[in-house]
């Protein structure tokens, strides 16, 4: 047997991954995270509105989702009930997060692993994305908007209908990258000499945050941590790996359904469903945006100052679990579960991770295509 | 014809928001046409080696403990980097004041940091994250062998001359003394409850947008004081006080004077920033 152990760049962070071959083919695999930032450690004794500033600061391609994850935590542990509008205004950013993140990943992280593409596309049309968050949230990355109570930001008509002629647009150009119908010239193209059906997984989805189009299908109550081998810790649902994001939540899709039965959970299809859910939240960003009522309240002041909360959203990767715990306004005790925990822990030959199962029986050269087909956040991972 | 010149982007401890800031800069394209990337964490560039530069750009902070990076103790890797490298553009708040994160490269919050010693071929810009023109801005000055006017902390003055203050759409609340009576909307200034930097936070944002478009206290969020020393501080969404008045009062100003104008403004009554800016009734 072969032991290669390589450091996995150009994804968000970086990751150590230990392939174990025999014959040239993958026979075991472990993933090892050797970063720590101390950021739940940083948010304790601090008053809980700081972590509205601290943690977006997690992550510079995902940190609004660890936003509205830290206000719905608070949110939760002081029972407070936000307005209509401020949720609605919520969800279009957090799509937004999400529709930059997918664009970045397959332009930026996985398809120079594979062969050379023109990524300023991809930069122009995240900045465009970008560009409508802010229109919103004042900035991005690292907005502080959402607030538990609601938002900060008191919208006039103008500004949503700029919102809504700039979904429209983005969503219109969108179909260049990949059309309502699934067509994808790029896509197609970077499978000209891969196999579409390489880095099956473990079949197994969960889903936990209800934002979006999303459903639930578990209780985040039954999600545990456990120490592995390296500084990340392993996630688990009732005592078993699951998969998480883009492919987990939309099974529910015809199209991404037939893709799925056609290459069940290979690369292709966690590529597409990945690819075609930018299409599914520009269609709900676009019916949502038009249900807002201008002259609710953007905001409702807390009145508790003591309680425990979770929040649980679908952040670009996946479920994210924020809990918190406030004593007389001051964060007692914080806890961050971030998707990529889920799809990479480190599991034993018996027990696999969807990560450490989509590279079994794979060949090597095919390792960092598969392992990125996760779009791996190891910049969350070492939170 | 003159050789492009060579730039090395390391991420050292902090988030990978400075390079996604950077991507939103519109001529990204335009602008790294003029340089060789030598290496960056996520732009598609060479294999990873460690070698000269002419720029190198430090994103993130440092730990006193050992952090892996690339296979390097991140110090040490730092270090080399620094040494191999002409000009170094210490980007973000981590790198250059410590941040959240740690250390910074440049100073340590108000103390000299780990790579003080090379002072003199850095410039600073701190931001969290720094503005994507910041950072297009130095890159294009040192192609073209500009003269960037610094301050004594090495931010050029082009940016950091200004404060977060300046191009507030609240201005005139402030003028006025009017505070926000609770978040989420369009009337009153954020400074005197809500815990509002800007009249004193060194930054060109509220004067460029973000985005080209928004800015924080233009979405009701106070400035937090990113570009600042001592950012994240403590109570970020409530002003310190003392003695009922703000502890942090805006730049050039005396304590004596501030108060003077504040307590002749607040008794000279604004009628229109009183009330409602739309008024359904009116």
């Amino acid at each position: 047997m072969k032991i290669t152990k390589k450091i996995v760049t150009k994804i968000e962070g970086e990751a150590t991954l230990k392939l174990y071959k025999k014959d040239f083919l993958i026979e075991f695999a472990e993933i090892e995270f050797w970063q720590y930032r101390g950021m739940e450690e940083y948010l304790k004794n601090r008053a809980y509105m700081d972590a509205c500033v601290i943690n977006p600061r997690i992550c510079g391609i995902c940190g609004h989702s660890h936003l509205i994850a830290t206000s719905k935590a608070i949110e939760n542990a002081l029972d407070i009930k936000i307005g209509n509008k401020a949720k609605i205004l919520r969800e279009i950013t957090l799509g937004l997060e999400i529709i930059q993140n997918h664009i970045k990943w397959f332009y930026l992280t996985l398809y120079p692993s594979v062969k050379e593409i023109n990524y300023f596309k991809a930069l122009e049309f995240s900045k465009e994305i970008s560009k409508i968050i802010a229109l919103i949230a004042g900035q991005f990355p690292h907005n502080s908007y959402a607030i538990p109570g609601g938002v900060t930001c008191d919208l006039t008509n103008l500004e949503i209908i700029k919102v809504k002629n700039s979904l429209s647009k983005m969503f219109d150009r969108y179909q260049e990258i990949m059309s309502v119908d699934g067509k994808s010239l790029d896509l197609e193209e970077l499978f000209s000499d891969i196999p579409k059906s390489i880095g099956k997984s473990l079949n197994r989805f969960l889903i936990l945050g209800n934002n979006l189009y999303f459903k639930s299908n578990g209780n985040a109550e039954f999600v545990k941590e456990e120490d592995s081998i390296s500084l990340n810790k392993n996630v688990l649902y009732k005592d078993k790996f699951y998969e998480v994001g883009p492919l987990a939540r939309n099974l529910e899709n015809d199209l991404i359904k037939k893709v799925y039965e056609k290459y069940q959970d290979s690369i292709y299809t966690r590529i597409f469903a990945r690819l075609y859910e930018v299409n599914l939240i520009f269609e709900y960003l676009l019916k949502i945006v038009d249900e807002m009522d201008i002259n609710e309240k953007n905001y409702i002041k807390p009145i508790k100052k003591n309680g425990k909360g979770i929040g649980v959203i679908e952040a670009p990767r996946g479920s994210l679990i924020h809990k918190i715990e406030i004593e007389d306004e001051k964060i007692k005790s914080y806890n961050i579960i971030v998707p990529t925990q889920f799809n990479l822990s480190n599991g034993t030959k018996d027990k696999l991770s969807p990560a450490q199962a989509s590279l079994i029986g794979e060949y090597e050269q095919q390792s960092d295509l598969i392992f990125k087909c996760f779009d791996i956040c190891a910049v969350c991972v070492s939170h | 014809m003159h050789s492009k010149p060579k730039v090395f982007w390391i991420d050292a401890v902090g988030c990978n928001g400075c390079s996604h800031s950077f991507f939103n800069y519109g001529e990204i394209k335009e602008l790294l046409d003029k340089i060789e990337l030598l290496y960056h964490p996520l732009l598609p560039s060479k294999e990873f080696k460690v070698q000269r530069s002419d720029i190198l750009i430090i994103e993130g902070a440092l730990k006193t403990t050992y952090f892996p990076r690339l296979d390097f103790n991140l110090v040490d890797l730092i270090f080399e980097l620094i040494k191999l490298s002409k000009k170094v553009i210490v980007v973000g708040t981590c790198s250059v004041y410590g941040g959240i994160f740690g250390e910074g490269v440049l100073f340590n919050k108000k103390k000299e940091g780990k790579f003080f010693e090379f002072k003199e071929k850095m410039i600073a810009l701190p931001g969290c994250p720094p503005h994507p023109e910041w950072i297009a801005y130095v890159i294009e000055m040192l192609i073209e062998n500009k003269n960037i006017l610094m301050d004594k902390e090495n931010r050029p003055k082009e940016i950091y001359s200004y404060t977060s203050h300046m191009g507030c759409i609240r201005n005139e609340y402030f003028e006025w003394k009017i505070d926000v009576l609770e978040f989420g909307t369009k009337e009153g200034c954020l400074f005197y409850d809500q815990g509002c930097q800007g009249p004193f936070t060194h930054s060109s944002c509220n004067r460029i947008l973000w985005n080209e478009i928004n800015s924080k206290p233009r979405a009701g969020t106070p400035c937090f004081g990113c570009t600042e020393k001592e950012f994240p501080k403590k109570n970020l969404f409530k002003t310190e006080t003392f003695m009922g008045i703000p502890a942090n009062i805006p730049l050039g100003v005396g304590k004596r004077a501030y108060l003077t104008i504040a307590g002749i403004a607040k008794s000279l009554k604004n009628e229109r920033l009183s009330k409602r800016l739309i008024n359904e009734d009116n």
